[in-house]
């Protein structure tokens, strides 16, 4: 009955001179194309290699446990559960020490006012708090944030490469007000780095503290609901023999998803990984260059924008001497690339259609307004939040409450109209 | 007793849930359950979990292919 998946079993079928399962044959080609891309840009420059492994560890991981950033502030309403915020904080609470430890030696006396240069400590103000709000909601609607997109891309959602394509509409529509916006807010945003006023062990102990207080609250309003399922555990085949424990293990890594915790986990110690190489995780900067880097070279684009270059994480970026072949685009498809190794792998690769076509406008409107949001907070889930509180960063903080307040008002829009 | 079927291939997030939840709802006492057909992966938690609060037990048959069929019937009370 049950076919047999997963590597382990792979060569079993092989000895026994039976054909791999398809969705295998499919998961191999993948790898080999993956491999196969990462051997063409070392050729062009080992740093574009090296993004490229990052990318399809991300997108791998995001698979797997089937991460959504946009259902983890969304289900605290629409479920009263928060499993996946919880695994969110708990690979938050790895990415700050691990950034903690970074940007002490990056920035080893933090009270004389300097910022780490590539941490996300991003100006507060009204761009702040209007572009949560606006991304909270746009999230909701689409269905997945920016990374729920991008992985689900790779799992054959038609409806999320929709939202992609309007989250980057988002962008370069929102771009041409950019210097308005820098006037009017962003300019005179204070960017408030926590060690500056706490030292690295006060910042540090005062972030882990809100994580954990905020865990507290998670389960508190947990518990008002009544009722708490399990996760649907894994059942292996238990056999004790070599062969069926390397499957067993093989299909849980490969075929079963991940517990989502694992993958908060995995996502916080990759982006310490990340960090320690280059800068946080976060890729809306690099999308809006493309839009950018396209408009201005055919010569509609917003042109100069005032201060962006000089702000870190993912602020929009013009682009241009460094044309599309950048690091950074390694990452964005990689993660794709990633996923659709992982939905081959397990099996779960498909295209999926919407029936009604008016999911195609939710998909394409939310991204829009993502867009919108990520150019206000100058990051999605990812930058703005994911990378920015283990940044030590207050805007962090910020803008993880205007995207839960967003994401509720998300909820009440498609509770109403389904 | 044939289970009622409802089929939410094809829909984004919660969509599946949210569907499943309103089939639910609209059940009669002479229905045994409710058999979904779905192939959004994050349906296996969030479904079962829902059902639960609405008093069904969930059963989760992997088909072998990205599409699985989840059993709702009444808890025994």
């Amino acid at each position: 009955m049950n076919q047999p998946l997963g590597l382990g079993q792979k060569r079993g079928g092989l000895l026994a001179g039976q054909p791999l399962p398809r969705h295998l044959q499919r998961g191999l080609l993948a790898t080999l194309a993956a491999a196969g891309i990462w051997l063409a840009a070392l050729g062009i420059d080992a740093e574009m290699a090296l993004f490229w492994g990052y990318g399809l560890a991300f997108g791998f991981v995001l698979q797997r446990s089937r991460l959504c950033f946009a259902s983890a502030f969304r289900d605290i309403f629409l479920l009263q559960h928060g499993r996946t915020l919880k695994a969110l904080l708990a690979g938050l609470a790895v990415a700050t020490v691990g950034f903690g430890l970074v940007m002490s030696k990056q920035i080893p006396n933090p009270t004389l006012g300097f910022l780490p240069p590539t941490a996300n400590v991003l100006p507060i103000g009204v761009h702040l708090v209007l572009g949560g709000l606006i991304f909270g909601f746009g999230m909701v609607v689409a269905g997945g944030c920016v990374s729920g997109s991008v992985y689900r891309m790779g799992e054959g959602y038609v409806a999320s490469w929709v939202s992609f394509g309007g989250i980057l509409l988002g962008l370069l529509g929102t771009a041409y007000t950019w210097n308005w916006w820098w006037d009017f807010s962003i300019a005179e945003g204070p960017r408030i780095w926590l060690p500056t006023y706490l030292g690295h062990g006060g910042a540090l102990g005062l972030t882990l503290l809100a994580l954990l207080g905020t865990y507290l609250a998670v389960v508190w309003w947990e518990s008002r609901s009544g009722i708490v399922i399990p996760e649907s555990p894994f059942v292996g085949r238990e056999g004790p023999d070599f062969r069926t424990r390397l499957g067993d293990n093989l299909r849980q890594l490969f075929v079963h998803g991940w517990p989502v915790v694992t993958g908060g986990l995995v996502l916080g110690a990759l982006n310490v990984m990340l960090f320690y190489t280059a800068h946080p995780w976060g890729f809306t900067g690099e999308l809006s260059r493309w839009m950018l880097g396209l408009s201005n070279a055919l010569g509609f684009g917003p042109g100069t924008l005032q201060g962006a270059a000089d702000l870190p994480g993912c602020t929009l970026e013009v682009g241009g001497e460094q044309g599309l072949l950048h690091h950074m685009l390694f990452l964005v498809w990689g993660m794709v690339m990633g996923s659709f190794v992982g939905a081959l792998f397990a099996g779960e690769f498909k295209l999926r259609r919407p029936r009604q076509p008016r999911r195609y406008w939710q998909a394409a409107g939310g991204g829009l307004l993502m867009g919108v949001g990520a150019t206000l907070a100058m990051g999605c889930t990812i930058g703005a939040f994911f990378s920015a509180i283990p940044s030590l960063a207050l805007n962090g903080w910020v803008f993880a409450l205007c995207l839960t307040a967003g994401a509720w008002l998300g909820v009440q829009l498609i509770q109403r109209y389904e | 007793m044939s289970l009622k079927q409802l089929d939410v291939r094809g829909e984004i997030c919660p969509y599946p849930m949210m569907k499943t939840v309103q089939a639910l709802k609209k059940l009669t006492p002479a229905d045994a359950g409710l058999e979904v057909t779905t192939d959004h992966a994050p349906a296996l938690e969030t479904i079962p979990t829902q059902a639960a609060r609405l008093g069904y037990t969930a059963v989760i048959e992997e088909t072998g292919t990205p599409e699985w069929k989840i059993r709702l019937t009444r808890q025994s009370s």
